[in-house]
C-alpha cells in the first residue's frame, strides 16, 4: 500500500461549512421574521446569529485552508464557472430593464429624473479601471514572491473599491431624495437593482480582498498559495466588466430620451 | 486482478460527530439520498391526501386553501428534493469521484456547504407546515398571484429556491472542476461512464440556469416586500417577464432531473447485459444536444400567454427537435441490450421501466409542443399526465434502478429479496400506468389542472376513482421497495467488491469503499473503457 497517497484526517471533517450554511439559513429567517412575520425582535436575533455563524464560519474556513490545506489550483477553474453563473443572474436584471425600456418607450422619458448625473458613471468607471489594474499588479507581485508589493497594491485596490462604494452610495442618496426611488417606476426599479446588485458584488470583492490583505500582512501567503488571489482578481475583473454594462444601460441608455422615442 | 481490495473500516464506520461535520463525498451523498427519500415520502403523502379528496366530486376532506398548499408542496418537494436532490446530490456525490478514480471532489468543504444549504432549505419546508406559513402559490410562484397575501408566505418560497440555488451552484462548480482536474490517469473524456457525462451536462444546465430562477423569484420577493415595480403594469412592469425568466431555467431543469436517472438506467442495462454501450459517443453528443435545445424551448410553457407569436412558433419547432437527441438516448439504451446476456433482476426491471416510461412521457409531449393543439390541452389533466410520466416515472424508476444496482456499493450487501424487489417494481408499474394514464384520459375529457373539485360528470368521476386506486397501488409498491432495501442493509446477502462484474472504476475498490476510496489511485490503459466487457 502506497501510504503517502492516502491522506485522511483534517480533510474529512470540518465544522466551518456548517457555520456558513447555518448563517445563510439564519439570514433568510431574519428577512422572513422582519417582513413576513413582522416580528422585528426575532429578526434582530436571527440577524445576530447570522453575523456570528456566517463570519465565524467564513473566517474559520479561510484560516483552515491557509494553515492546513494544499493549494491544488482548482480554484482557477471553479471561479470561471462561478462567474458564468453570475453573468446569468445579472442577465435577469438586464432582461427586466430592457423589456421595460422597450415596452414603455412612450412614457420612459417622463421617468428620467433631472438629477441624473452622467458624469458620475464616468468617474466611477475610471475608479474601477484603476482598481482592476492595481489588483493585476498585486497578483504579479505575489507570483514573484514579493509580499511587500503585494500588500501595497492590494491596499490600493481596496481603497479604490471603497471609494467607488462611497461615491455610489452618495449618488443614490442624492437621487433618492429627489424622488427617484426603487418603487417610482420600472426605471427606478431597474436602475437601483442593476447598480445595487453590482455594488453588492463590489462589497463581496472588498471583503475577500480585506481577508487576502490580512493574510499578506500576517505573512501566511507565499508564491505557492496564490490561487485565492488569482480567483479574487478574476472575480474583480468580472465586477469591472459588468459595471461597464450596468453603467451604459442604467445611466446612458436609461436616461437618453431620444433613444426611447421621446414624448 | 487489477483492483486491490482494501481491508479495514468501511466509509460509514464513523462517529456521529464525523457524520455531521463530514466533508467526505460518500457520507454527503448518503445524507442527500436519505433526505431526498424522506422528502419523497412527504411529497407522496401530500399526493395521497389530494387523491382522497379528488376521488369523488364535492369537498370531503380539505379546504381549497389547504389543497393549494398540498399541491404546491407536492410539486416543490418532488421536483427539488426527489428529482434533483437524489440523482445529482445523492448518486452524483457518492459515485462521481469513484467513477473517475479520485479520493474526493475538488472542494470537499464546499461540498459540505452544498449539503448544509440543502439542509437549510429542508428546514424552511418544515416551517411551511406551521399554520399561517403555508405556501400556496404553486411551485412556479407566478405573479401577480404569488404577491397576494392569500398565496401564503412568499418569503419562505423564495428562500427555499435561494438556498437550493446556493446548494446547486456550489455543487455544480465543484463537480465540473472535479471532472476536469481529477480524472484517473489515462481516463480521457471519452472514457467517462455515461452517468458522469450526465452529471456534467446536468451541472452545466445548473450553472447557466439556476441563477435565472433565482433572479425571477428575487423579483417576486422585492415586489412584495420592498415595493419594486417588476410585475406592476401601472409602473411599467410586466408579469409575463417572470414566466420568461422562470422557464428559462425551469425548462432546462427538467433535463437536470432527467439526464442522470436515464443515464443510471443505461449503466444498469449495460452491466446487466454485460455488453458494450451501444452508440456511446452518440449518446454523449445527444446529452449535449438536449442541453442546447433545452435552453431554447421555454416558451412552450407559455403558449396560452400573451407572449409574442414569433417566439412561440420558433420554440414550437425547437421543442419538436428535442425528440431527436432523446430518440438517440432511447435507442442507444435499448440497443445496448442487443446480443447481450441479460440478467433479469430487480435493477434490470427498474432500468427497463425507466426507458419504457420515456415512450408514454415523450410521445404525449409531442402534441403539447404543437402550438395549435396545445391551446386545447394546456392546463388540463393531459399535461399533468404527460409530465408525471416524464418526471415522476422516468426519474423514480431510474432512481430505484440506481438504488438496486449500487446498493452493494453503498452498503456491502444486496437488497433483502429479489422476489420483493420484483413485486415492488411491478406493483409500482401498474399503479403508475393507472394514475397517469387516467390523468391523460381525464384531461381529454376536459378536466382542468389544479382544481380541488370538479362537476359530477361520469367520465371524470370514473377516471378520478381509478387514479386514486392507482395512487394507493403505487404507494404499496414504493413501500415494498423501501422495505426490501431497508431490510437489505442488515439482512441482505453479503456482496463481493464487484458483484456485477463491471469494468467501471467505482468497482475497483471495496464495496463499501474505505474512507479514502482507493488504496492506490487507479490508472487505466488504452484498451480500458467503462463498458469494455470483453477484457474484464
Amino acid at each position: 500500500m502506497a501510504h503517502e497517497e492516502v491522506h485522511h484526517g483534517h480533510h474529512e471533517v470540518s465544522v466551518w461549512p456548517v457555520g456558513v450554511g447555518l448563517g445563510a439559513l439564519f439570514a433568510v429567517l431574519a428577512f422572513t421574521a422582519f417582513f413576513q412575520w413582522q416580528m422585528p425582535f426575532l429578526a434582530v436575533i436571527f440577524a445576530g446569529l447570522t453575523v456570528v455563524t456566517l463570519l465565524g464560519g467564513l473566517a474559520g474556513w479561510a484560516n483552515e485552508f491557509f494553515t492546513t490545506g494544499h493549494d491544488e489550483k482548482h480554484g482557477r477553474i471553479a471561479i470561471v464557472f462561478f462567474v458564468g453563473s453570475e453573468i446569468i443572474i445579472f442577465g435577469t436584471m438586464f432582461a427586466a430593464f430592457w423589456r421595460a425600456w422597450v415596452f414603455n418607450a412612450h412614457e420612459w422619458a417622463n421617468w428620467v429624473p433631472h438629477e441624473m448625473n452622467l458624469i458620475m458613471p464616468v468617474i466611477l468607471t475610471l475608479i474601477l479601471w484603476a482598481s482592476s489594474g492595481a489588483i493585476v499588479l498585486a497578483e504579479k507581485a505575489i507570483e514573484h514572491g514579493n509580499v511587500g508589493a503585494y500588500n501595497k497594491w492590494l491596499l490600493i485596490t481596496i481603497v479604490l473599491g471603497a471609494l467607488f462604494v462611497v461615491l455610489h452610495v452618495m449618488e443614490w442618496f442624492h437621487l433618492w431624495e429627489s424622488g427617484f426611488t426603487l418603487s417610482s417606476n420600472m426605471y427606478g426599479t431597474a436602475f437601483y437593482m442593476l447598480t445595487g446588485f453590482h455594488t453588492s458584488h463590489v462589497l463581496v470583492g472588498l471583503i475577500a480582498m480585506l481577508y487576502l490583505l490580512w493574510i499578506g500582512l500576517s505573512g501566511k501567503i507565499d508564491e505557492t498559495k496564490t490561487t485565492a488571489v488569482v480567483a479574487t482578481g478574476f472575480y474583480w475583473h468580472f465586477v469591472d466588466v459588468v459595471w461597464m454594462f450596468v453603467a451604459t444601460n442604467a445611466y446612458f441608455v436609461g436616461s437618453i430620451p431620444a433613444l426611447t422615442g421621446g414624448h | 486482478m487489477r483492483e486491490a481490495i482494501p481491508t479495514g473500516v468501511p466509509y460509514f464506520g464513523a462517529s456521529l460527530k464525523e457524520w455531521i461535520f463530514t466533508t467526505d463525498h460518500k457520507k454527503i451523498g448518503i445524507l442527500y439520498l436519505v433526505t431526498s427519500i424522506l422528502y419523497f415520502v412527504v411529497g407522496g403523502l401530500f399526493a395521497l391526501v389530494m387523491r382522497l379528496e379528488l376521488t369523488n366530486p364535492g369537498l370531503q376532506l380539505l379546504s381549497p386553501d389547504f389543497y393549494n398548499y398540498l399541491l404546491t408542496g407536492h410539486g416543490a418537494v418532488m421536483l427539488l428534493w426527489w428529482a434533483i436532490g437524489a440523482p445529482t446530490g445523492g448518486f452524483g456525490n457518492f459515485l462521481l469521484p469513484l467513477m473517475i478514480g479520485a479520493r474526493d471532489v475538488a472542494f470537499p468543504r464546499l461540498n459540505a456547504l452544498s449539503w448544509w444549504a440543502y439542509f437549510g432549505a429542508s428546514v424552511l419546508v418544515l416551517i411551511t407546515l406551521i399554520p399561517g406559513n403555508h405556501i400556496k402559490m404553486m411551485w412556479t410562484g407566478y405573479p401577480p398571484y404569488a404577491l397576494n397575501n392569500d398565496a401564503g408566505n412568499l418569503a419562505l418560497y423564495v428562500f427555499i429556491i435561494h438556498l437550493l440555488g446556493v446548494s446547486s451552484i456550489a455543487g455544480a462548480v465543484n463537480f465540473l472542476t472535479t471532472v476536469i482536474r481529477m480524472r484517473a490517469k489515462g481516463q480521457s473524456y471519452w472514457k467517462l461512464p455515461i452517468f458522469v457525462h450526465s452529471i456534467i451536462t446536468a451541472n452545466v444546465i445548473q450553472i447557466l440556469g439556476v441563477p435565472s430562477l433565482a433572479g425571477a423569484v428575487t423579483m417576486d420577493l422585492f415586489d412584495k416586500y420592498l415595493g419594486t415595480a417588476f410585475f406592476d403594469p401601472a409602473r411599467g412592469g410586466d408579469p409575463l417577464l417572470y414566466q420568461h425568466v422562470f422557464w428559462f431555467y425551469s425548462h432546462p431543469a427538467v433535463y437536470v432531473m432527467l439526464l442522470p436517472p436515464v443515464a443510471m438506467a443505461g449503466e444498469v442495462i449495460s452491466a446487466m447485459a454485460k455488453n458494450r454501450f451501444f452508440g456511446y459517443k452518440a449518446y454523449v453528443i445527444a446529452q449535449w444536444g438536449v442541453v442546447v435545445l433545452g435552453f431554447i424551448v421555454w416558451t412552450h410553457h407559455m403558449f396560452v400567454t400573451a407572449a409574442a407569436d414569433w417566439i412561440k412558433i420558433i420554440q414550437s419547432i425547437t421543442t419538436m427537435m428535442i425528440t431527436v437527441p432523446v430518440g438517440v438516448i432511447v435507442l442507444a439504451s435499448t440497443l445496448t441490450l442487443f446480443k447481450g446476456a441479460l440478467r433479469f433482476n430487480t435493477a434490470t426491471w427498474f432500468a427497463l421501466g425507466t426507458i419504457f416510461m420515456i415512450l408514454p412521457g415523450g410521445l404525449t409531449g409531442i402534441p403539447n409542443g404543437m402550438l395549435g393543439i396545445d391551446y386545447g390541452l394546456s392546463d388540463s389533466y393531459w399535461i399533468a399526465g404527460h409530465f408525471h410520466f416524464v418526471l415522476a416515472m422516468i426519474i423514480t424508476f431510474g432512481i430505484f434502478a440506481g438504488l438496486y444496482y449500487w446498493f452493494p456499493k453503498f452498503t456491502g450487501r444486496f437488497a433483502y429479496s429479489e422476489g420483493l424487489g420484483n413485486a415492488g417494481f411491478f406493483i409500482m408499474f401498474v399503479g403508475a400506468m393507472l394514475i397517469f394514464g387516467m390523468q391523460l384520459i381525464a384531461g381529454l375529457h376536459g378536466m382542468p389542472r389544479r382544481y380541488v373539485d370538479y362537476p359530477p360528470i361520469p367520465e371524470l368521476v370514473s377516471a378520478h376513482n381509478w387514479m386514486t386506486v392507482g395512487a394507493f397501488v403505487f404507494a404499496l409498491g414504493v413501500l415494498i421497495s423501501f422495505l426490501n432495501l431497508i431490510l437489505g442493509m442488515t439482512k441482505g446477502e453479503k456482496a463481493d467488491a464487484n458483484p456485477w462484474g463491471s469494468p467501471s472504476l467505482e468497482w475497483w475498490t471495496g464495496s463499501p469503499p474505505p474512507p479514502h476510496n482507493f488504496d492506490k489511485l487507479p490508472e487505466v490503459d488504452e484498451d480500458w473503457h467503462p463498458y469494455n466487457y470483453k477484457k474484464a
